[in-house]
C-alpha cells in the first residue's frame, strides 16, 4: 500500500478517495482513480501536475514500494 | 553561511529579522530584505475586486527541503554571509505580510541578486498553494506565466523538476 496526498486544487476533487491504495506507479494510481473519480483523474492528466514520491519529484512511471508517500502537486503559487 | 528557513502561521517582525541578520557575523556590509504582502485587490473577471482573505497551504517537509536547495544554489553563486526565509501559511487578511527574504553579504550586489534569485525560485518551485476568498467564493490561484519566465534572467535551464 502507498499513501496518497493531493495538494492545491487537486484536493477539491479528492473527497472520498482512499488515503492508501495498492499501486505499482503513479500512472497506475491515476488509472485506478479514473473509474470512481473521473474528475480527479482528469485533473491529474494535466501536464503541469507533478508527482513526488517521499518528497522527491519523480517520473510517473517510477516503481512504487510499500509505504511510499505519493503526492500530486499542481503548479505552485507561493510567495 | 548561516541560513534560517521558517514556515509558520504567525506574523514576523522585519526589524527583528534584520537585526538577527546584522548580528550574525562580523564583516557584513549589506543587508537586503524583501517582504511580500497580501494584495487588497485581485482581478475578478475583467475588473479588480477586494479580497476577503487568502489561505496558504504547503507540503510540510518538502517545502523546507526545496527552500534549502534554493538557498544552497544562491550561496554557490554569490558571496553570502546569511540568509533568512520566512513564509506564512494558513489564513491571511488583506495587507498582511506573507513572505520575508533577508540576505546579509559583504557587498550589496550579492545581496540584491541573491534576494531576487531566491524569490524567483521560491515562487516557481516551493510547494505552496494559495486560495483567495473573494466576493464570498474561494478559488485556487493560477500560476502566472510571467513568474516562470523571469527564471530566464538567471540564465539557467528551467528545471524539469519543481
Amino acid at each position: 500500500m502507498v499513501k496518497l496526498l493531493f495538494f492545491g486544487r487537486l484536493s477539491d476533487y479528492a473527497n472520498g478517495v482512499p488515503s492508501q491504495i495498492q499501486a505499482s506507479t503513479a500512472a497506475d494510481i491515476r488509472q485506478q482513480l479514473a473509474t470512481e473519480h473521473p474528475l480527479l483523474a482528469r485533473q491529474l492528466s494535466e501536464p503541469q501536475v507533478l508527482v513526488a514520491v517521499n518528497k522527491q519529484i519523480v517520473d510517473w512511471q517510477q516503481a512504487l514500494q510499500g509505504g511510499d508517500e505519493v503526492a500530486f502537486l499542481p503548479p505552485v503559487t507561493g510567495g | 553561511m548561516k541560513s534560517t528557513i521558517r514556515i509558520q502561521p504567525e506574523d514576523f517582525d522585519i526589524s527583528e529579522q534584520y537585526q538577527l541578520l546584522r548580528d550574525l557575523t562580523k564583516g557584513i556590509g549589506a543587508v537586503v530584505t524583501f517582504t511580500g504582502l497580501v494584495r487588497e485587490f485581485e482581478p475578478s473577471g475583467d475588473q479588480q475586486s477586494a479580497i476577503d482573505s487568502l489561505s496558504i497551504q504547503h507540503y510540510s517537509g518538502m517545502t523546507e527541503e526545496l527552500l534549502s536547495q534554493i538557498v544552497d544554489r544562491a550561496a554557490a553563486r554569490w558571496n553570502l554571509l546569511g540568509v533568512t526565509i520566512i513564509h506564512r501559511i494558513g489564513e491571511l487578511l488583506p495587507s498582511e505580510q506573507i513572505v520575508f527574504v533577508g540576505v546579509a553579504s559583504q557587498h550589496r550586489n550579492d545581496g540584491f541578486m541573491a534576494a531576487q534569485f531566491i524569490m524567483d525560485y521560491l515562487k516557481t518551485q516551493a510547494t505552496f498553494w494559495k486560495q483567495i476568498s473573494q466576493n464570498g467564493r474561494s478559488c485556487w490561484v493560477d500560476t502566472k506565466v510571467s513568474d516562470a519566465q523571469v527564471l530566464k534572467r538567471w540564465n539557467l535551464p528551467v528545471d524539469k523538476d519543481l
